[in-house]
């Protein structure tokens, strides 16, 4: 069976991502794994929540002093229950559990995340988040290319289980020549055998050699996709099978929530010691240009109540000093609510980065209500001093060379 | 329609590339200097020569006129125009000519579909709520692997993904309804196929249209409607969403029931925006349809429609020329999409080597060919719908309003997983009266009877190993890495 290096060894990356890694991008690696002798990675895992939709900002860190962000809300505006973190702001009332993580230093909140010239398409903005290439949104996902480079330096567990998501597709912040697992459950992450009158036959090694014979046939670079993916499965499948099952989640997660679902599978994947190092899971549904109150205060308790669940079952297990979670959004939501009693889509949000890695508080600067920009924020953090503070605090990542470009860096992690 | 104009290029000029035939000789040739330049790149390596000889099989073997026999030609454009075809309807296409077989494929309204009809589940149309989601999806991939007007629900798919709308915020019924618009217009005008969809209750609950009133805008639909259904980035302004945001104004749904349930819709002037608006630099006292009207004659829209649908129908990323000769032709035929559909099925490109398995089963695609090849019944169905959202598609519910991303998305580890498990477990639910066929049979049907050498060995060996065992050959069939490109 061809490992993942033997692809690498004939040059056959390109055609895991569709896309050739861009060369200044593989100088860069080569440089970071001969130059930065420090940059020794570590089993550290950050797990990623995507907030996907455009996450409105300024009713989730709550700016409830400023006369502004009343006015800007006639009908959305947060007036009771806010979480005050300062005089100024506050968390929204349903994230209790991120509150409690605030006051118990676990939660760094920095605020008014953006770039400069937002794009207001969704589409174009999440390529930007995903890429951190604000140019085009063109190429690797900034954590494909962490991923990648833990291969190059060769302290990668060497399996496809080291960067997972939850559901049917690999989210593109995660692609690059490094191959990715999706999960949906551990339990069905299996070839099936063939039935034959009630005994089963293996066809594990006759599909190995037919998509091993197919991977340079055809125009289009699918059979080489193909071969290493069934390769790629059915080394995760052989993993999952052989690793004891008795992962039981030491917190009772919500019921009937796919946020919650998402993140107990990741935990139980992280508990397995399937040698999991970057993990994302979604939660969708925030592109509230209507009636935006109900549908948006249900999501931020839905990831409260996930999230809060995730930290207790990880601490559980001994791992919460193992785990940072970072959220991200494509956009905040225009200040002024819209007619419909939603928003429409906006510039800068904050992220919160939560868990024992962090040193906890409020970063950065609250945009202002006032000075904006076609009627939204302007930002006062580039989401790629987040990445680099992250890769470079946290991961032990050459920062500047996974995103090309250097970035001041926050002091969000404990060293 | 057959008398609208045709772009041609001028006569002077060579054959344009989409018309060039490429004969078994260059492909021969292509490859065999495509299979040495790797072969040399592997000796460079210093890989050893029985590898490299193997690489040149692989790499040589059986695209060389791949689709030079009538049945192929006949397999490749079902599996493109369709989801796919039993061994008799390629018997009975494979005698045609390649004109009247994309004559009998376009012009399906000729065709009955009365037996797939009277075939469907009823679906409840009269109460509050209408029918189940699952129950309406069902029914929909019924349709994929019984019509036998293939186009007709091809391209209702591909309206799906493109003008989408999606079960998150839509209900059943309202998505019944649009299914039946795409299913209606489905080779349509596309400006009147628009000024529709503007109107349909599951595209005014997706973005927010019912909302949109005078004086409180709402712009989702208006960028929507220009960032993924027409111009695409780059043609308009921040501006141009805004004041457009207004012209959609006035559209609300009606008939008294819950925003999810209702399927009807009208124009109240007391919510119409009538004041003067700046559209692309013209001021007017626009409405919605006017929008359209003056977004779709754009370039970049024809532009982006026809690459749409010739990376839908043939291959990605097609050369500048054919999409121009097909914005051309969109744009000289009143905008119709059935012209530019013909114009793609008429083209040598289309059965190229380049065209030939070049795009990735979609996980409604698999599902219904894997149907069609195993017998399908109505428990079938529900079980397919289930699949095809573990594989990545869930009908009725794209992940966002820019559809599927396709493509090698559809290839992941859990989903190729779940691929060959749906396979295996549809191949194991088959009637034990279904007549088994030969290997050579199913190879033919499936796949063009065009395997790898080591799989043709591969299957010979099962086959010959488990002779009783149908259910298993034919999964073995349906898992190979042919089956799962179109």
């Amino acid at each position: 069976m061809f490992s993942r290096r033997d692809f690498i060894k004939q040059g056959l990356i390109p055609v895991f991502a569709g896309s050739a890694v861009p060369s200044v991008f593989a100088n860069g690696l080569a440089a970071a794994a001969a130059d930065s002798p420090n940059a020794a990675p570590n089993d550290r895992i950050l797990v990623l929540v995507q907030l996907a939709g455009g996450n409105d900002g300024l009713n989730t860190l709550i700016p409830f002093a400023d006369g502004a962000y009343h006015d800007a809300r006639p009908t959305l505006r947060q007036d009771q229950g806010v979480l005050p973190l300062n005089s100024q702001l506050g968390l929204h009332p349903n994230l209790k559990g991120l509150k409690a993580s605030f006051d118990a230093g676990q939660l760094a909140i920095v605020q008014g995340v953006g770039y400069p010239s937002p794009n207001l398409s969704h589409f174009a903005s999440m390529s930007i988040w995903e890429t951190a290439n604000v140019k085009s949104g063109i190429g690797d996902g900034w954590l494909g290319r962490y991923l990648n480079y833990l291969d190059k330096v060769g302290e990668s567990p060497n399996h496809a289980l080291e960067g997972v998501s939850a559901g049917s597709l690999v989210p593109p912040e995660l692609r690059s020549s490094t191959p990715v697992t999706a999960l949906q459950s551990l339990k069905t992450f299996r070839l099936q055998p063939v039935n034959e009158h009630g005994t089963q036959v293996d066809v594990e090694n006759p599909l190995m050699k037919f998509y091993g014979a197919f991977k340079g046939a055809g125009p289009a670079p699918f059979g080489a996709l193909l071969d290493a993916t069934l390769t790629e499965a059915l080394q995760a499948s052989h993993a999952l099978q052989a690793t004891d099952a008795s992962y039981v989640a030491k917190a009772t997660y919500p019921a009937n929530s796919p946020i919650a679902s998402s993140l107990k599978l990741v935990a139980e994947t992280i508990v397995s010691g399937l040698g999991v190092r970057v993990a994302h899971v979604t939660l969708g549904g925030f592109d509230n240009h209507a009636r935006e109150k109900p549908v948006h205060d249900k999501l931020l308790l839905e990831l409260d109540q996930a999230l809060a669940a995730f930290m207790q079952d990880l601490q559980g297990h001994g791992l919460g000093d193992r785990v940072l979670v970072m959220t991200w959004s494509e956009f905040g939501r225009r200040v002024k609510e819209n007619g419909s009693a939603g928003t429409d889509h906006g510039t800068a949000a904050p992220m919160f980065l939560l868990g024992a890695p962090v040193k906890g508080g409020l970063y950065g600067e609250q945009p202002s209500l006032s000075a904006l920009d076609n009627g939204n924020l302007k930002f006062t953090t580039d989401f790629r001093s987040v990445y680099a503070s992250v890769l470079q605090g946290y991961l032990n990542a050459p920062a500047s060379d996974l995103l090309g470009g250097t970035y001041e860096m926050l002091p969000l992690l404990k060293a | 329609m057959d008398d609208a104009p045709i772009a041609r290029p001028p006569a002077t000029t060579a054959k344009p590339i989409w018309q060039r035939p490429v004969s078994r000789r260059t492909v021969l040739a292509t490859g065999a200097a495509g299979a040495t330049a790797a072969a040399l790149a592997a000796l460079w390596k210093g890989n050893d020569l029985s590898q490299i000889l193997d690489r040149v099989r692989d790499y040589t073997h059986g695209y060389q006129g791949a689709l030079s026999t009538p049945r192929a030609r006949a397999a490749h454009a079902l599996r493109r125009a369709g989801f796919g075809a039993t061994s008799v309807e390629l018997d009975r296409y494979a005698a045609m000519t390649s004109t009247t077989m994309t004559q009998s494929v376009l012009n399906y309204q000729q065709t009955s579909n009365a037996a797939l009809e009277a075939q469907l589940p009823t679906l409840d149309l009269t109460s509050d709520k209408g029918p189940a989601a699952g129950a309406v999806q069902a029914w929909w991939l019924q349709r994929m692997v019984q019509t036998a007007r293939p186009l007709e629900e091809k391209m209702t798919l591909f309206w799906h993904g493109l003008l989408t709308s999606g079960l998150d915020k839509a209900g059943p019924a309202q998505m019944y309804s649009q299914n039946q618009l795409f299913r209606k217009m489905a080779l349509a005008n596309f400006d009147e196929l628009l000024k529709a969809v503007s109107k349909d209750p599951a595209m005014m609950v997706y973005l927010d249209t019912e909302t949109n009133r005078k004086g409180k805008p709402n712009e989702n639909y208006a960028r929507e409607l220009m960032e993924l259904f027409t111009t695409g980035i780059g043609h308009y302004t921040e501006d141009d969403v805004r004041e457009s945001a207004r012209a959609f104004t006035g559209w609300t749904l009606t008939g008294g029931k819950q925003l999810r349930y209702t399927t009807d819709s009208a124009f109240n002037p007391k919510y119409f925006d009538s004041g003067q608006k700046t559209f692309m630099g013209k001021t007017g006292n626009f409405t919605g349809d006017d929008i359209v009207e003056m977004l779709v004659p754009l370039r970049a829209t024809a532009e982006r429609l026809s690459t749409r649908l010739f990376s839908f129908f043939a291959y990605a990323n097609p050369e500048p020329e054919i999409v121009r000769h097909l914005a051309d032709t969109f744009q000289q035929s009143h905008y119709n999409v059935g012209a530019v559909v013909r114009e793609i099925f008429a083209m040598d490109a289309f059965y190229s080597p380049k065209a030939y398995r070049a795009l990735i089963k979609s996980p409604a695609e698999l599902a219904a060919q894997t149907l069609r090849a195993t017998g399908s019944d109505a428990r079938a169905y529900g079980a397919a719908v289930t699949a095809s959202a573990a594989m990545g598609q869930m009908l009725f519910y794209p992940p966002n309003v820019a559809g599927w991303p396709a493509g090698t998305s559809w290839i992941n580890s859990s989903t190729l997983l779940t691929r060959l498990n749906f396979v295996n477990g549809a191949t194991q639910r088959m009637r034990s009266a279904s007549p088994s066929a030969t290997l050579d049979q199913l190879t033919s049907t499936l796949v063009d009877g065009n395997l790898s050498p080591t799989t043709r060995d591969g299957l010979q060996a099962f086959a010959a190993a488990h002779p009783t065992n149908a259910a298993g050959l034919l999964f073995m069939v349906l898992a190979t890495p042919e089956f799962q490109l179109n």
